[in-house]
């Protein structure tokens, strides 16, 4: 290195410790500090005056009609609301897989050198992006009554023939393609960052071996972005989880919300079966953090393992001015 | 071999009147890039034969990373021919039309060429076997089995065999460096491409890279090295170019470029790096 470091210190080759003045060498090791401790009563307070009111509310809500507690014993674990559960789990699961190669594949798309792509890809992202989930979803729910004839011909001139589309999509089926599509144009910002946070040296290294641009992003940049893009993943599954609720707009109604509210409907227990619904979602979510906290603990581990250690700023050049052509 | 050709890279024809029977490893031939407006490479005209050792030296900026970036096509050349072992880089020629090439036959070129970096970008996500076996898989699909072996012995070449399973994270800069030549190597390389392949580790380390660096000229593999070790250009290089400002401003054997400068910019930066 070319910095002006005293001319013996270079000589161990050790880190620059350049502020240890080795003056009179310590014989002995100073006494521990002994200290009252900083208190904080304000937090003790509040703390108590918190659980007061907590507990208040618990003894309060216990015996309180309107929840009808015996109700929500009763169906919390009834054959129906179970197995809307599971709908709305299989709900998630299909769109956000779906989702997720969608927006892999629209992340690449952005970021590939190919104009048309790019272009096709911004322009999902904006459409999707930028209207509302629950239009979407109403929109695709009526996407029989808008599309319900193939015509065969020339579009705009000439018709030879038309065939009515008879097959109507299953409302699940509408659901998940109304979620993943959805859910794809924010996955995808999620990969591109993902994508975009890989060192460009990679792909350079990568591609100076003769590897194409599909092996360097296969082999080389998805699986480092992978510390980057599972995170925020773990947190749109928990989100998506919720969204599902959403497709009451297609209408699809045998999710877990949905059931509930037919219930509810036929029994006049509106409270005691949202509470219902709640429990359950709380109890999905819970898990997913649970996953979640796990995932982020595996994934941020590699943060300061991911890249080769370098002086960030080591610039071994001579200090020789960047226009030189003043030295002559 | 001769630096010959390297002496005088102003007129660039000085090596075809002699006729060699082979081509040069690198033809350079007035090769000029721009970043915009920012000319960075100016009309640059050299030659490498083969087994040459070329060191290149100048002040930061002056455009060393970029000329060895269009040798590997990385970068385009906005003018002039560049030619490797004969072929044009880039482009294929035909009549006086130039074509681009496409970015799979540019890939092909590049599997000839090897490459190593200043920040070594090995894949922090494979270990140093891995590193060295990836593009000979992928790219020359080689079996795994001939690949481990062949990595193997790489390794080992470098002084590495015992780190083969660690990943980058647990080498040392200089054990990074060393696996990325042998990562390179391992794709049987025409010419080595060093960007300042010891600017960036601690001095104790630099010596292992150069060592390793030495062993691949002696065995007689072609190299174009960027670096600010003048021992090193002094006692491998065949050949040494002083560059400054996107131009070669003085080429010639080492010992002369080092030992007795004509230019005053090689002089005002020697005496900065001597
Ligand atoms: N990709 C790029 N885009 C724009 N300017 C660049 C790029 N790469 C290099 N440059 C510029 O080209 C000049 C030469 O850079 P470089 O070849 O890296 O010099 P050296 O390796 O000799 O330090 C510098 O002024 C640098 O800013
Ligand atoms: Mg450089």
């Amino acid at each position: 290195m070319s910095d002006p470091v005293p001319p013996g210190s270079t000589a161990s080759g050790s880190s620059p410790t350049g502020a240890t003045p080795t003056g009179a060498a310590p014989v002995e090791r100073a006494e521990t500090i002994k200290a009252v401790k900083l208190r904080h009563p304000w937090r003790l307070t509040i703390a108590v005056v918190l659980i007061v009111l907590l507990v208040l509310f618990v003894l309060d809500a216990a015996q309180r009609k309107a929840f009808g507690w015996e109700y929500v014993g009763k169906y919390l674990f009834d054959i129906r609301i179970s197995q809307a559960a599971l709908i709305t789990l299989e709900l998630t699961v299909y769109s956000m897989i779906i989702g997720i190669i969608l927006g892999l594949v629209l992340a690449i798309m952005r970021l590939s050198p190919n104009p048309v792509l790019k272009a096709v890809a911004w322009l999902y992202l904006w459409v999707f992006r930028g209207t509302p989930v629950y239009v979407q979803l109403v929109f695709w729910g009526l996407i029989t009554l808008i599309y319900n004839s193939i015509v065969i011909g020339i579009p705009f001139v000439h018709t030879w023939d038309t065939i009515a589309i008879t097959w109507v999509p299953p409302l699940f089926f509408i659901s998940v393609v109304g979620l993943s599509l959805n859910e794809a144009a924010y996955m995808a910002e999620i990969v591109r960052a993902g994508l975009l946070s890989v060192d460009p040296g990679q792909e350079e290294a990568a591609k100076a071996l003769g590897m194409s641009w599909w092996q360097t992003m296969r082999r080389i940049v998805i699986p480092q972005s992978m510390r980057i893009i599972i995170p925020p993943t773990g947190n749109e599954v928990i989100s998506m989880l919720k969204t599902t609720t959403l497709v009451a707009a297609v209408p699809f109604t045998l999710d877990l919300f949905g059931r509930a509210r037919d219930i509810s409907a036929e029994t006049f227990t509106p409270i005691p079966l949202l509470i219902v619904a709640s429990i359950w979602y709380l109890f999905f979510t819970s898990i997913l953090m649970i996953g979640q906290y796990f995932l982020e603990k595996r994934f941020s581990r590699g943060t300061d393992r991911g890249r080769p250690v370098v002086g960030v700023g080591v610039d071994i050049e001579p200090p020789v001015a960047g226009g030189t052509g003043g030295l002559r | 071999m001769s630096g010959a050709t390297g002496t005088n890279p102003a007129t660039g024809t000085a090596g075809t009147t002699e006729a060699r029977a082979s081509v040069p490893m690198v033809d350079a031939v007035s090769v000029s890039k721009s970043f915009g407006s920012n000319e960075v490479l100016k009309s640059i005209t050299l030659r490498v034969q083969r087994g040459e050792v070329m060191c290149v030296i100048g002040p930061s900026g002056s455009g060393k990373s970029t000329f060895l970036r269009c040798i590997n096509h990385l970068e385009s050349v906005d003018a002039g021919r560049l030619y490797v072992d004969g072929d044009l880089i880039g482009y294929r020629q035909k009549g006086d039309r130039l074509y681009e090439l496409k970015a799979s036959e540019a890939a092909q070129q590049r599997r000839d060429i090897g490459m190593v970096f200043q920040h070594f970008n090995l894949f922090p996500h494979m270990t140093a076997l891995e590193n060295v076996i990836e593009a000979p898989i992928r790219v020359n699909g080689m079996s795994k089995q001939a690949a481990v072996a062949r990595g193997t012995e790489l390794l080992a070449r470098v002084g590495l065999g015992q780190q083969a399973s660690h990943y980058p994270s647990q080498l040392s800069g200089g054990q990074q460096q060393r696996v990325a030549i042998a990562r390179a190597l391992a794709m049987d390389p025409k010419l080595m491409l060093f960007d300042e392949p010891t600017s960036a580790l601690d001095p104790e380390l630099v010596g292992d890279v150069l060592d390793v660096m030495r062993e691949l000229a002696t065995s007689g593999m072609t190299m174009v090295v960027v670096t600010h070790e003048m021992g090193f250009a002094r006692e491998v290089g065949d050949s040494l170019v002083f560059m400054d400002g996107g131009v070669i401003v003085e080429a010639g054997t080492p010992r002369d470029v080092l030992g007795n400068p004509q230019h005053e910019r090689t002089k005002a930066f020697l005496s900065k790096v001597l």
